[in-house]
Protein backbone atom coordinates (compact mmCIF):
# COMPACT_ATOMS: atom_id res chain seq x y z
CA UNK A 1 0.00 0.00 0.00
CA UNK A 2 1.44 3.38 -0.91
CA UNK A 3 1.75 6.09 1.68
CA UNK A 4 -0.45 8.36 -0.28
CA UNK A 5 -3.24 5.89 -0.20
CA UNK A 6 -2.90 5.50 3.52
CA UNK A 7 -3.29 9.19 4.04
CA UNK A 8 -6.35 9.41 1.92
CA UNK A 9 -7.96 6.54 3.77
CA UNK A 10 -7.17 8.19 7.01
CA UNK A 11 -8.66 11.41 5.81
CA UNK A 12 -11.73 9.53 4.80
CA UNK A 13 -11.92 8.13 8.29
CA UNK A 14 -11.52 11.57 9.78
CA UNK A 15 -14.27 13.00 7.63
CA UNK A 16 -16.53 10.16 8.56
CA UNK A 17 -15.89 10.58 12.21
CA UNK A 18 -16.36 14.31 12.14
CA UNK A 19 -19.75 13.65 10.70
CA UNK A 20 -20.48 11.19 13.41
CA UNK A 21 -21.09 13.87 16.04
CA UNK A 22 -23.95 15.26 14.05
CA UNK A 23 -25.46 11.89 13.48
CA UNK A 24 -25.18 11.27 17.13
CA UNK A 25 -27.27 14.28 17.99
CA UNK A 26 -29.83 13.36 15.36
CA UNK A 27 -29.88 9.82 16.65
CA UNK A 28 -30.68 10.94 20.15
CA UNK A 29 -33.56 13.12 19.10
CA UNK A 30 -35.23 10.61 16.88
CA UNK A 31 -36.78 8.09 19.19
CA UNK A 32 -37.12 4.59 17.89
CA UNK A 33 -40.75 4.85 17.21
CA UNK A 34 -41.32 1.17 16.74
CA UNK A 35 -39.72 0.33 20.06
CA UNK A 36 -41.47 3.08 21.89
CA UNK A 37 -45.05 2.72 20.81
CA UNK A 38 -45.54 -0.42 18.86
CA UNK A 39 -47.12 -3.18 20.93
CA UNK A 40 -46.59 -5.50 17.97
CA UNK A 41 -43.01 -6.01 19.00
CA UNK A 42 -43.93 -7.42 22.35
CA UNK A 43 -43.51 -11.14 22.31
CA UNK A 44 -46.77 -12.99 22.67
CA UNK A 45 -47.27 -16.59 23.48
CA UNK A 46 -48.55 -18.62 20.56
CA UNK A 47 -46.84 -21.97 20.78
CA UNK A 48 -43.38 -21.29 19.42
CA UNK A 49 -44.78 -18.74 17.05
CA UNK A 50 -44.06 -15.13 17.78
CA UNK A 51 -46.12 -12.18 16.65
CA UNK A 52 -43.91 -9.90 14.57
CA UNK A 53 -46.11 -7.62 12.52
CA UNK A 54 -49.64 -6.61 11.73
CA UNK A 55 -50.72 -8.09 8.39
CA UNK A 56 -51.75 -4.75 6.97
CA UNK A 57 -48.15 -3.57 7.18
CA UNK A 58 -47.14 -6.24 4.69
CA UNK A 59 -46.75 -5.09 1.10
CA UNK A 60 -45.41 -6.53 -2.15
CA UNK A 61 -42.05 -5.02 -1.34
CA UNK A 62 -39.97 -7.05 1.14
CA UNK A 63 -39.67 -5.27 4.48
CA UNK A 64 -37.43 -6.07 7.36
CA UNK A 65 -39.11 -7.00 10.66
CA UNK A 66 -37.27 -7.63 13.89
CA UNK A 67 -38.21 -9.31 17.13
CA UNK A 68 -36.43 -10.95 20.03
CA UNK A 69 -36.65 -14.40 21.52
CA UNK A 70 -35.13 -15.93 24.64
CA UNK A 71 -32.59 -18.52 23.76
CA UNK A 72 -31.37 -20.95 26.36
CA UNK A 73 -28.43 -23.27 25.97
CA UNK A 74 -26.58 -25.29 28.58
CA UNK A 75 -24.83 -22.24 30.05
CA UNK A 76 -26.48 -19.05 29.06
CA UNK A 77 -29.88 -17.61 28.67
CA UNK A 78 -29.78 -14.79 26.20
CA UNK A 79 -32.05 -12.51 24.26
CA UNK A 80 -31.50 -13.06 20.58
CA UNK A 81 -32.66 -10.69 17.94
CA UNK A 82 -34.34 -12.30 14.95
CA UNK A 83 -35.03 -10.74 11.61
CA UNK A 84 -37.20 -11.62 8.63
CA UNK A 85 -37.81 -10.18 5.18
CA UNK A 86 -41.57 -10.26 4.71
CA UNK A 87 -43.74 -9.54 1.66
CA UNK A 88 -46.77 -10.73 -0.32
CA UNK A 89 -46.01 -12.58 -3.52
CA UNK A 90 -48.02 -12.34 -6.74
CA UNK A 91 -50.49 -14.95 -5.51
CA UNK A 92 -51.08 -12.79 -2.43
CA UNK A 93 -49.36 -15.29 -0.13
CA UNK A 94 -47.21 -14.02 2.70
CA UNK A 95 -43.56 -15.00 2.39
CA UNK A 96 -41.15 -14.58 5.31
CA UNK A 97 -37.51 -15.23 4.54
CA UNK A 98 -34.56 -15.54 6.88
CA UNK A 99 -31.96 -12.86 6.09
CA UNK A 100 -29.04 -15.13 6.93
CA UNK A 101 -26.92 -15.72 3.85
CA UNK A 102 -26.47 -19.45 3.23
CA UNK A 103 -22.86 -18.87 2.24
CA UNK A 104 -21.21 -17.83 5.51
CA UNK A 105 -23.97 -16.17 7.46
CA UNK A 106 -23.93 -12.44 6.76
CA UNK A 107 -27.24 -10.58 6.74
CA UNK A 108 -28.67 -9.96 3.29
CA UNK A 109 -30.45 -6.80 2.24
CA UNK A 110 -33.29 -6.31 -0.21
CA UNK A 111 -32.41 -4.27 -3.31
CA UNK A 112 -29.28 -2.80 -1.77
CA UNK A 113 -27.24 -3.26 -4.94
CA UNK A 114 -28.22 -0.85 -7.66
CA UNK A 115 -27.46 -3.32 -10.40
CA UNK A 116 -29.90 -5.85 -8.98
CA UNK A 117 -32.88 -3.86 -7.70
CA UNK A 118 -35.10 -6.96 -7.52
CA UNK A 119 -32.85 -9.25 -5.60
CA UNK A 120 -31.56 -9.85 -2.12
CA UNK A 121 -27.91 -8.91 -1.93
CA UNK A 122 -25.24 -10.04 0.50
CA UNK A 123 -22.65 -7.34 1.20
CA UNK A 124 -19.97 -9.81 2.23
CA UNK A 125 -19.17 -11.59 -1.03
CA UNK A 126 -21.86 -10.30 -3.37
CA UNK A 127 -24.12 -13.32 -2.94
CA UNK A 128 -27.54 -12.84 -4.55
CA UNK A 129 -31.03 -14.32 -4.27
CA UNK A 130 -34.14 -13.73 -6.31
CA UNK A 131 -37.22 -12.36 -4.59
CA UNK A 132 -38.45 -15.85 -3.64
CA UNK A 133 -35.14 -16.35 -1.83
CA UNK A 134 -33.59 -18.73 -4.34
CA UNK A 135 -29.85 -18.29 -4.70
CA UNK A 136 -28.58 -16.98 -8.00
CA UNK A 137 -26.18 -19.47 -9.64
CA UNK A 138 -22.54 -18.41 -9.85
CA UNK A 139 -22.72 -16.32 -6.70
CA UNK A 140 -21.24 -17.81 -3.50
CA UNK A 141 -24.42 -19.09 -1.77
CA UNK A 142 -25.33 -22.66 -2.61
CA UNK A 143 -28.80 -22.82 -1.09
CA UNK A 144 -31.89 -20.59 -0.96
CA UNK A 145 -32.67 -18.41 2.06
CA UNK A 146 -34.59 -20.40 4.68
CA UNK A 147 -38.33 -19.73 4.96
CA UNK A 148 -40.04 -19.00 8.26
CA UNK A 149 -43.08 -21.01 9.16
CA UNK A 150 -45.89 -18.53 9.46
CA UNK A 151 -49.43 -18.16 10.63
CA UNK A 152 -51.94 -15.33 10.61
CA UNK A 153 -54.15 -14.87 13.63
CA UNK A 154 -56.31 -11.86 14.52
CA UNK A 155 -54.69 -9.74 11.88
CA UNK A 156 -51.21 -10.47 13.19
CA UNK A 157 -48.39 -12.35 11.50
CA UNK A 158 -46.76 -15.01 13.65
CA UNK A 159 -43.43 -16.53 12.69
CA UNK A 160 -41.92 -19.78 13.89
CA UNK A 161 -38.75 -21.59 12.90
CA UNK A 162 -36.80 -20.87 9.74
CA UNK A 163 -36.70 -23.98 7.56
CA UNK A 164 -33.71 -24.61 5.28
CA UNK A 165 -34.28 -25.42 1.63
CA UNK A 166 -32.33 -27.45 -0.89
CA UNK A 167 -29.87 -25.69 -3.15
CA UNK A 168 -30.65 -24.41 -6.64
CA UNK B 1 -17.04 -15.03 13.40
CA UNK B 2 -15.83 -15.08 16.96
CA UNK B 3 -13.06 -16.71 18.87
CA UNK B 4 -15.20 -19.73 19.71
CA UNK B 5 -14.66 -23.34 18.76
CA UNK B 6 -17.66 -23.61 16.50
CA UNK B 7 -16.81 -20.44 14.59
CA UNK B 8 -13.15 -21.31 14.23
CA UNK B 9 -14.19 -24.66 12.77
CA UNK B 10 -16.11 -22.75 10.15
CA UNK B 11 -13.43 -20.12 9.67
CA UNK B 12 -10.41 -22.32 8.98
CA UNK B 13 -11.61 -24.03 5.79
CA UNK B 14 -13.16 -20.79 4.51
CA UNK B 15 -10.42 -18.33 5.45
CA UNK B 16 -10.14 -16.84 2.02
CA UNK B 17 -13.60 -15.30 2.55
CA UNK B 18 -13.10 -13.96 6.06
CA UNK B 19 -10.49 -11.30 5.50
CA UNK B 20 -11.37 -8.63 8.06
CA UNK B 21 -10.72 -8.38 11.80
CA UNK B 22 -12.21 -6.01 14.33
CA UNK B 23 -10.25 -5.65 17.58
CA UNK B 24 -12.12 -3.88 20.39
CA UNK B 25 -9.80 -1.63 22.45
CA UNK B 26 -11.15 -1.52 25.97
CA UNK B 27 -9.65 0.55 28.82
CA UNK B 28 -9.60 -0.96 32.26
CA UNK B 29 -8.22 0.49 35.47
CA UNK B 30 -9.21 -1.21 38.70
CA UNK B 31 -7.32 1.31 40.86
CA UNK B 32 -9.98 3.99 40.66
CA UNK B 33 -13.61 3.68 41.68
CA UNK B 34 -14.57 6.50 39.40
CA UNK B 35 -12.92 5.03 36.32
CA UNK B 36 -14.22 1.58 36.96
CA UNK B 37 -17.83 2.55 36.59
CA UNK B 38 -17.27 4.53 33.44
CA UNK B 39 -15.04 1.89 31.91
CA UNK B 40 -17.46 -0.87 32.71
CA UNK B 41 -20.10 1.04 30.83
CA UNK B 42 -17.81 1.62 27.86
CA UNK B 43 -16.91 -2.04 27.79
CA UNK B 44 -20.55 -3.01 27.59
CA UNK B 45 -21.24 -0.39 24.96
CA UNK B 46 -18.27 -1.62 22.95
CA UNK B 47 -19.68 -5.15 23.14
CA UNK B 48 -23.09 -4.05 22.00
CA UNK B 49 -21.51 -2.38 18.97
CA UNK B 50 -19.18 -5.13 17.97
CA UNK B 51 -21.95 -7.69 18.45
CA UNK B 52 -24.20 -5.83 16.04
CA UNK B 53 -21.43 -5.63 13.47
CA UNK B 54 -20.35 -9.23 13.94
CA UNK B 55 -23.89 -10.45 13.54
CA UNK B 56 -24.51 -8.65 10.26
CA UNK B 57 -21.13 -9.44 8.70
CA UNK B 58 -20.06 -12.67 10.35
CA UNK B 59 -19.24 -14.25 7.01
CA UNK B 60 -16.47 -11.76 6.41
CA UNK B 61 -15.54 -10.20 9.76
CA UNK B 62 -13.74 -11.93 12.59
CA UNK B 63 -14.35 -10.32 15.97
CA UNK B 64 -11.16 -10.51 18.00
CA UNK B 65 -11.15 -10.99 21.78
CA UNK B 66 -11.08 -7.60 23.53
CA UNK B 67 -7.76 -5.87 23.90
CA UNK B 68 -7.67 -4.53 27.47
CA UNK B 69 -5.22 -1.89 28.65
CA UNK B 70 -4.66 0.47 31.57
CA UNK B 71 -6.30 3.76 30.74
CA UNK B 72 -3.12 5.80 30.42
CA UNK B 73 -0.82 3.21 28.99
CA UNK B 74 -1.05 4.06 25.29
CA UNK B 75 2.68 4.72 25.02
CA UNK B 76 3.61 1.20 26.02
CA UNK B 77 0.64 -0.47 24.42
CA UNK B 78 1.24 0.44 20.81
CA UNK B 79 3.92 -2.17 20.41
CA UNK B 80 1.81 -4.93 21.88
CA UNK B 81 -1.16 -3.97 19.73
CA UNK B 82 1.02 -4.14 16.67
CA UNK B 83 2.04 -7.62 17.75
CA UNK B 84 -1.60 -8.67 17.78
CA UNK B 85 -1.95 -7.16 14.34
CA UNK B 86 1.09 -8.99 12.99
CA UNK B 87 -0.25 -12.27 14.22
CA UNK B 88 -3.63 -11.65 12.67
CA UNK B 89 -1.93 -10.79 9.41
CA UNK B 90 -0.35 -14.20 9.37
CA UNK B 91 -3.72 -15.88 8.93
CA UNK B 92 -3.74 -13.86 6.54
CA UNK B 93 -6.29 -11.22 7.42
CA UNK B 94 -6.20 -8.29 5.05
CA UNK B 95 -8.17 -5.57 6.82
CA UNK B 96 -7.57 -4.89 10.48
CA UNK B 97 -9.72 -2.42 12.36
CA UNK B 98 -9.39 -1.31 15.96
CA UNK B 99 -12.61 -0.16 17.51
CA UNK B 100 -12.59 2.20 20.48
CA UNK B 101 -14.38 5.02 22.29
CA UNK B 102 -11.12 6.20 23.85
CA UNK B 103 -9.92 9.29 22.04
CA UNK B 104 -6.43 9.02 23.49
CA UNK B 105 -5.69 6.56 20.69
CA UNK B 106 -6.13 9.22 18.04
CA UNK B 107 -2.68 10.55 18.88
CA UNK B 108 -1.13 7.16 18.22
CA UNK B 109 -3.06 6.42 15.11
CA UNK B 110 -0.08 6.73 12.80
CA UNK B 111 1.94 4.22 14.84
CA UNK B 112 -0.76 1.57 14.83
CA UNK B 113 -0.57 -0.78 11.89
CA UNK B 114 -4.30 -1.15 11.53
CA UNK B 115 -7.17 1.25 10.91
CA UNK B 116 -8.40 2.98 14.02
CA UNK B 117 -12.13 3.51 14.27
CA UNK B 118 -12.71 5.93 17.07
CA UNK B 119 -16.30 6.73 17.88
CA UNK B 120 -17.12 9.47 20.37
CA UNK B 121 -19.17 7.24 22.65
CA UNK B 122 -21.78 8.08 25.17
CA UNK B 123 -19.92 8.69 28.39
CA UNK B 124 -22.53 7.05 30.47
CA UNK B 125 -26.13 6.05 30.15
CA UNK B 126 -28.49 3.15 30.09
CA UNK B 127 -27.80 0.45 27.53
CA UNK B 128 -31.47 -0.50 27.44
CA UNK B 129 -32.75 2.99 26.69
CA UNK B 130 -34.19 3.79 23.31
CA UNK B 131 -31.66 6.65 22.96
CA UNK B 132 -28.76 4.26 23.32
CA UNK B 133 -30.34 1.78 20.94
CA UNK B 134 -30.87 4.48 18.34
CA UNK B 135 -27.30 5.68 18.82
CA UNK B 136 -25.89 2.19 18.40
CA UNK B 137 -28.00 1.44 15.33
CA UNK B 138 -27.07 4.63 13.56
CA UNK B 139 -23.40 4.42 14.42
CA UNK B 140 -23.10 0.73 13.64
CA UNK B 141 -24.48 1.46 10.22
CA UNK B 142 -21.91 4.17 9.63
CA UNK B 143 -19.10 1.97 10.81
CA UNK B 144 -20.08 -0.96 8.67
CA UNK B 145 -20.27 1.32 5.66
CA UNK B 146 -16.78 2.50 6.48
CA UNK B 147 -15.52 -1.07 6.73
CA UNK B 148 -17.21 -1.98 3.47
CA UNK B 149 -15.45 0.88 1.72
CA UNK B 150 -12.21 -1.03 2.28
CA UNK B 151 -13.52 -4.23 0.70
S1 LIG C 1 -21.74 -14.61 3.35
FE1 LIG C 1 -23.16 -13.97 1.86
S2 LIG C 1 -22.04 -14.15 0.05
FE2 LIG C 1 -20.64 -14.85 1.50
Amino acid sequence: MSDKKRVSRRQFLNYTLTGVGGFMAAGMLAPMVRFAIDPVLKTQEGGDMVSVASVDEITNEPQRFEWTIDQVDAWYESEVQKTAWVYRNDSDEIIALSPICTHLGCTVDWASNEEYPNQFFCPCHAGRYTKDGVNVPNTPPTAPLPVYQHEVRDGMLYLGDAISREGA
Amino acid sequence: MRFAKKDIGQYLPEKEYIDTVVIPLVPFDPSSDKNMEKQAFLRELNQVFTNVIEKEYRGRIFLSPDYHYMSDGQDEEVERINQWIHHFREQPFKHIFLFTFDMKWKKYEKDIEGELIWVPGLQTGDLQSTETQAFVKEQAKEISELIQSYW
